[in-house]
């Protein structure tokens, strides 16, 4: 998943001069978002950053667990165990979580990544208590009744369909996946094959579970008007007695060797599916790094350089120009735990030949790296980041998610200053040479069409 | 159990929001000449928002030019006598300014936000646009050619079909009826002079409000709406009103959306609301709360969801505009269960009518909305949203300040005329998008008569 907050605090020192009236916020949280922190003797983490604007807050649950841990025949797991997660625990049965969360005004999701699995509640402050609780007593003595698990199971085919088989993007980027990351934990899709959903079973996910749903695994991010210390001292009342993994650690190290995450493309490749529609959509993908490689952070500026926002490089050479090829494209630089994918993606529009296209993009990329990257460019991208960090900020849920974020990937929240200094110092030559070294790199070309042959199933 | 953790709801909730009440002073409200101001003060980050409400949308679209309204707002950026749409694009997005429009058919909403630091370059160059857009013929080609390829992709993302061919189907005959965004047809016709003429009736004729955020630096757009936009004239102050009164069904009435190659079907059931139909805002809310409200809890999600496991996602809204209103009930699943599907909303819109609803729904859901109710002020561009809305339907500050005590004196005798008024099956139109082979026999072990139509009408 990409980072969605990226962070720009040259900016911010310019603004800690100003005098800021606050609400009832101390002044020092413009320049820090002031995170207090706890670590629980069985390995809890728990992050608090309070807010007393509006009586409310969000909690966020991350676990390190995510489609690369499953193995084969469970792919998919991780993901129905998620959903599973709401279905009742032995002091709140079913019905009970959603109907408190819910009837309190508040609301609940969550999401599954390859490498991460997060739950979120937003809710008024006044019931921060119970919501400790439920997640105490989920955390620890989930129920998986088999007639629940059914009924899930059905559930998920219908969110399969959405996301996958009718959806010509969907199926896209799931192909895109299982190519460029062929043979490793993330080639493949976190919802799972079709086969492997209809044969999980309760045993599967109560083993999912149990690996992996324990408190040193997790990490806990309140958010919103509630007072730091009353929440830890609530938190080790409810989750401290909860025994920390065994063995999860080597277990892990296992898992995430670097040689299971070699990726095997050397060579361009060009990839034809069938779909649906009418018009080709295409996916022009390259190798990536990993998320806490430094060339990561150049990456994701090379990419809103070209794809981001109306007069984006791309945008202007493919769509806002005499003879547009295309109705939409962008760029996105995935970045995971152990790997990458740096990817361009867009629709052609009617009349428009997908071969003479393609030939047209290898073309411009040729001379990319020197007219799309500039000084104007890059301070333009670092100028649109700064007010992205400010919207995503701006809300408990947002700060929670973002801070959150940072101790799971970074194994320290602090690290957004970090990113600070990197985006700061960040020079056009480091990006020009970024950009080379990608472009020149072997691709796979994928696109979707009804026009393209329908494979035999 | 569950009453039990209700009640602890209901009492946690009683607990004084004072903090929201100091929301209500933040509001500020005044006059630029004859510019209406709101002004909502924010120290919080150095960032700003600025809405410009224009009190009329898409019902000033030609009948033959359906789109017209939308258009033209979406290519103010495309050039100026002085400044191409590559400079103008360039120009904003280089201080990250955040900017887009949104037309309703009653009213329409250019909205810009950014870093404080960059507001009077950015509001000078948005002024600039509003007088000065040329609409190049070549631009204005290239953009209709987009919006045309965009439309006809539409049938890659099933829901937004079938939430644009509902529209169109239940509110059929009325002014609401064509889509906001236009038809295929409609945008074909648009010329240059109709996008300067609309330019020239939304600057000089129509009602304008400003909503503003941020730090007192705002306020300093005072002199460039002024002078750079030229708004202020007590010339611009129409208002758009536009009161249509359907005659209601009597009977469903079905209609099968083809669409090839589908193994879902998509489902929407509702209808218009007429003008005088359920004014209370309050009522209708809690109503569209019990049966399609919020997450898993909803009627509507239990029953289909969590007991039946026939859908992943769907939901219910009954709202309104100031003239209208709709009701829309949205799911999906796969093709064989869409009877059933049907057979669930029908008992629950049944038990809605005849006031048989079991009443632990209504106190769940009463107590959502009131408990949902400080969310309304934690961003501040939600909450300028909601001012402008309230403005918009000519409802005071103090109704929306007060919603959630009169949610509270709200009894489940109070709102079952609504229940039974906007939530009967029998004035329902029930639209179906998916395949027609599959389909048409399914339908029809339910209904005597399905109208087949090709999603191809709906573009």
């Amino acid at each position: 998943m990409r980072l969605q907050f990226l962070v720009y605090f040259l900016f911010l020192l310019l603004f800690s001069c100003q005098s800021f009236k606050k609400r009832s916020i101390p002044s020092s949280s413009l320049v820090n978002i002031n995170v207090k922190k706890k670590v629980l003797s069985n390995g809890l983490r728990v992050l608090v950053i309070e807010n007393p604007n509006v009586p409310i807050f969000s909690y966020y649950t991350f676990f390190d667990v995510g489609g690369r841990y499953e193995r084969k025949g469970t792919t998919g797991g991780t993901h129905f165990l998620e959903h599973m997660m709401f279905k009742g625990s032995k002091n709140y049965p079913q019905g009970v979580f959603d109907t408190f969360i819910e009837s309190s005004g508040g609301s609940t999701n969550a999401y599954t990544s390859f490498d991460s699995t997060v739950y979120y509640e937003n809710l008024p402050s006044e019931v921060v208590d119970k919501v400790i609780s439920m997640e105490a007593d989920r955390l620890q003595n989930l129920l998986l009744i088999p007639e629940s698990v059914e009924k899930e199971r059905s559930v998920i085919r219908e969110e399969r369909k959405l996301r996958y088989e009718n959806s010509p993007r969907g199926k896209l980027y799931l192909t895109m996946m299982q190519n460029v990351f062929k043979k490793t934990p993330y080639g493949g899709s976190v919802i799972g094959s079709i086969a492997d959903l209809e044969a999980l079973t309760v045993e599967n996910l109560s083993s999912f579970y149990k690996t992996f749903y324990t408190p040193d695994n997790a990490i806990i991010v309140i958010a919103g008007d509630v007072d730091a210390s009353d929440i830890f001292e609530k938190v080790e009342d409810s989750f401290g007695s909860i025994k920390p993994s065994q063995g999860l650690e080597n277990y892990k190290k296992r898992k995430d060797h670097p040689r299971n995450y070699r990726l095997l493309n050397k060579k361009s490749k060009n990839i034809k599916i069938y779909g649906s529609n009418t018009k080709p959509i295409f996916v022009m993908a390259y190798n990536g790094v990993p998320i806490t490689n430094r060339e990561g952070f150049v990456l994701d500026i090379l990419s809103s350089i070209l794809g981001d926002g109306e007069s984006s490089y791309y945008r202007k050479m493919f769509v806002k120009t005499k003879k547009p090829f295309l109705s939409s494209v962008g760029t996105w630089n995935y970045t995971l735990k152990h790997g990458g994918v740096f990817y361009i993606s867009g629709e052609l529009l009617p009349g428009v030949s997908l071969n003479k296209f393609k030939r047209k993009l290898l073309r411009a990329n040729r001379n990319l790296c020197n007219r799309a990257i500039t000084e104007r460019s890059l301070q333009k991208t670092k100028n649109q980041y700064l007010v992205k960090y400010f919207d995503n900020i701006s809300s408990n849920d947002g700060v929670a998610h973002f801070i959150g974020l940072r101790e799971l990937f970074f194994g320290d929240y602090r690290f957004y200053k970090k990113e600070l200094k990197i985006y700061q110092n960040m020079k056009l030559d480091a990006v020009k040479r970024a950009c080379h070294k990608i472009i020149n790199k072997s691709h796979i070309f994928l696109s979707i069409w009804n026009k393209h042959r329908k494979r035999k199933k | 159990m569950r009453y039990l953790l209700l009640s602890l709801v209901y009492f946690v909730t009683i607990k004084t929001f004072s903090k929201e009440v100091v929301q209500q002073e933040r509001v500020q409200k005044f006059k630029w000449k004859n510019l209406e101001v709101v002004y909502l003060k924010d120290n919080q980050y150095p960032t700003y928002n600025v809405s410009i409400y224009f009190a009329d949308g898409a019902l000033s679209d030609n009948r033959r030019r359906t789109g017209e309204t939308s258009q033209m707002f979406s290519l103010l950026t495309s050039g100026t006598r002085r400044f191409s749409q590559k400079d103008i694009l360039e120009n904003l997005e280089f201080f990250g300014t955040k900017y887009g429009s949104n037309v309703t058919h009653e009213y329409s909403v250019f909205s810009v936000s950014g870093l404080t630091k960059d507001i009077v370059p950015t509001m000078k160059k948005v002024c600039h646009l509003f007088q000065d857009t040329t609409f190049s013929r070549r631009i204005l080609s290239r953009e209709k050619h987009l919006s045309i390829s965009k439309l006809k992709s539409i049938v890659n993302n099933r829901g937004s079909l079938a939430t644009r061919a509902f529209r169109e189907i239940s509110l059929k005959g009325t002014p609401y009826e064509k889509p906001v965004n236009g038809k295929l047809k409609g945008i074909r016709k648009i010329k240059r002079r109709d996008l300067v003429r609309k330019l020239d009736y939304f600057n000089n004729k129509v009602l304008k409000r400003i909503y503003l955020s941020g730090s007192k630096d705002v306020l300093h757009l005072k002199k460039i709406f002024l002078n750079d936009c030229g708004w202020g004239s007590e010339k611009a102050k129409f208002v758009r009103s536009k009161k249509f009164n359907k005659t209601l069904r009597k009977k469903p009435q079905v209609t099968l959306v083809v669409i090839p190659q589908a193994n879902q079907a998509q489902i929407r059931i509702g209808r218009y609301i007429n003008p005088g139909e359920s004014n209370d805002i309050e009522k209708l809310k809690l109503s569209s709360e019990i049966l399609g409200g919020r997450g898993l809890t909803s009627l509507m999600m239990s029953e289909l969801r969590v007991k039946r496991g026939l859908i992943y996602s769907g939901g219910g809204n009954a709202s309104k505009q100031k003239d209208y209103g709709r009701v829309v009930l949205s799911t999906y699943t796969r093709n064989e269960k869409v009877i059933e599907v049907l057979d669930v909303l029908e008992d629950l819109l049944f038990k809605a009518k005849t006031g048989r609803l079991d009443k632990i729904h209504f106190e769940r859901s009463k107590k959502a909305v009131i408990g949902a109710y400080p969310f309304k002020f934690e961003r501040t561009d939600d909450f300028l949203g909601r001012l402008l809305f309230y403005d918009h339907i000519g409802k005071s500050y103090s109704e929306f300040f007060n919603s959630r005590e009169k949610i509270k004196r709200l009894s489940y005798d109070s709102i079952k005329p609504d229940l039974k008024r906007v939530f009967d099956w029998d004035k329902m139109e029930i639209v179906i998008l998916g395949s027609g082979k599959i389909l048409k026999k399914i339908l029809k072990k339910k209904f005597k008569k399905v109208r087949v139509i090709s999603y191809k009408n709906y573009l």
